[in-house]
């Protein structure tokens, strides 16, 4: 219970940051719908094309708009020792890195609400045909860029080039979770229902969420202490 | 066409080097002993280079095969993910000063990487040979036991070499260090 109250006290401290600034979630956001516009150009947004493109280009928009945010996960900390200090509170490692893993979920999964609709009325797709299914996906998908994205975040805080490392780090290692993501949203947002094959490929994300969330668990008092 | 076995060989000989750079990052978490991290910096830099050339080799292979340089063949294309999975760890390690928070990271990085193998290598394949139309493997051949022996001494000795090379400098480096303290 104790523990639990931890996170909970980590994750509404970050919230509560952010919702004051508001700094990462607006840019967030704006990169969001700009690459959401920016897509149109790129391609005929025709029905056909899109019902074969329409995940891809989603799950690339999340991930690029998440990395936003997830940059200023640790690195907000940095001001005033901040780092320090919370790595000194009497608090388990774990329990910091799940508070801040779960106060970006919330982030990300903001902006990936806000994004949807723009996206169905941009490009004309009823994106609502298979909703929970759809926000199945979306909170594993979210999850995976988000816990990868957090312990990166914590591993390169104190690096020059943070900025540029996160992206680098944390794209090749999430890619079966997006290529998984991507293919189901695909297949959900064209109003099929989850087949055979899509199974495997959710069996393939939960795996990879419980996979990386174990590991990132057992090495974040590493990434924090050194 | 003897270039193809070279493909399959580059994969085994940069798959056993994952293996004992994640066994070498284990360690080091475990002891600190700067050898394991040299170690693992040694082997997972020689393994990039023999999965780059062999990555070249089947674009080459297939080219040679079929005109075209890169047909999304499953093996060729995990192997580019399983470089690219492994890449920053060498640029992470470039953009760190501090020794032991270097060695720390990039074993965490390491770690990832090797865990993230199994799930890109098997999503590659799904993703290509179920719903696009295969492609034909291009020109990589299955090799022998044999095809893949030297290769794997070749990437032994370069490890090795590099290994001696990463000692080498950081003797020089501790005793700067120690001068410039006096």
């Amino acid at each position: 219970m104790r523990y639990v109250r931890q996170i909970g006290v980590i994750m509404v401290k970050d919230l509560r940051a952010e919702l004051r600034t508001k700094e990462a979630l607006n840019a967030s956001l704006a990169f969001a719908l700009m690459i959401l516009l920016l897509f149109s150009y790129t391609f005929d947004p025709t029905q056909e094309m899109m019902r074969e493109i329409s995940g891809g280009l989603l799950w690339i928009v999340f991930a690029f708009a998440g990395t936003l945010t997830l940059n200023r996960s640790f690195a907000r900390e940095l001001p005033n020792d901040c780092l320090d200090a919370l790595i000194a509170a009497p608090i388990p490692a774990s329990a910091l890195f799940l508070g801040k893993c779960f106060a970006s979920f919330v982030l990300v999964l903001a902006v990936e609400l806000v994004s949807l609709p723009v996206f169905g009325i941009f490009y004309n797709v009823h994106w609502t045909a298979q909703l929970p299914e759809l926000i199945l996906v979306l909170l594993l998908g979210t999850w995976a860029l988000t816990v990868i994205g957090t312990i990166f975040s914590a591993l390169t805080v104190n690096i020059k080039l943070r900025e540029v490392m996160l992206p680098m780090l944390t794209y090749p290692v999430l890619m079966p979770a997006l290529m998984s993501a991507m293919r189901i949203t695909t297949v959900l947002v064209n109003g099929a229902p989850i087949g055979a094959d899509e199974l495997d490929w959710l069996k393939m994300l939960i795996g990879f969420d419980v996979i990386f969330t174990a590991v990132s668990l057992a090495l974040i008092e590493t990434v924090l202490v050194g | 066409m003897p270039a193809a076995f070279l493909f399959a060989a580059t994969v085994w000989a940069a798959a056993i080097a994952a293996v004992v750079a994640v066994i070498a990052s284990i360690l080091f978490l475990r002891t600190r002993n700067f050898f394991y991290d040299a170690l693992a910096l040694a082997v997972t830099e020689i393994g990039l280079l023999l999965l780059a050339a062999g990555i070249v080799t089947g674009a080459i292979v297939g080219h040679v095969a079929g005109a075209l340089w890169w047909t999304w063949d499953p093996r060729l294309t995990s192997a580019l993910v399983c470089w690219l999975l492994y890449a920053p760890y060498l640029m992470l390690r470039a953009a760190i000063e501090e020794p032991s928070q270097r060695a720390a990271s990039a074993a965490v990085v390491s770690l990832f990487a090797f865990f993230d193998v199994p799930l890109a290598v098997a999503a590659v394949h799904w993703w290509l040979t179920r719903h696009a139309a295969p492609a034909q493997p291009a020109g990589v051949a299955q090799s022998a036991w044999w095809s893949i022996l030297p290769v794997v001494m070749l990437g032994a000795v370069l490890s090795w070499v590099r290994l001696r090379r990463e000692q080498r400098r950081r003797a020089a480096d501790a005793e700067r260090r120690s001068a410039q303290t006096v």
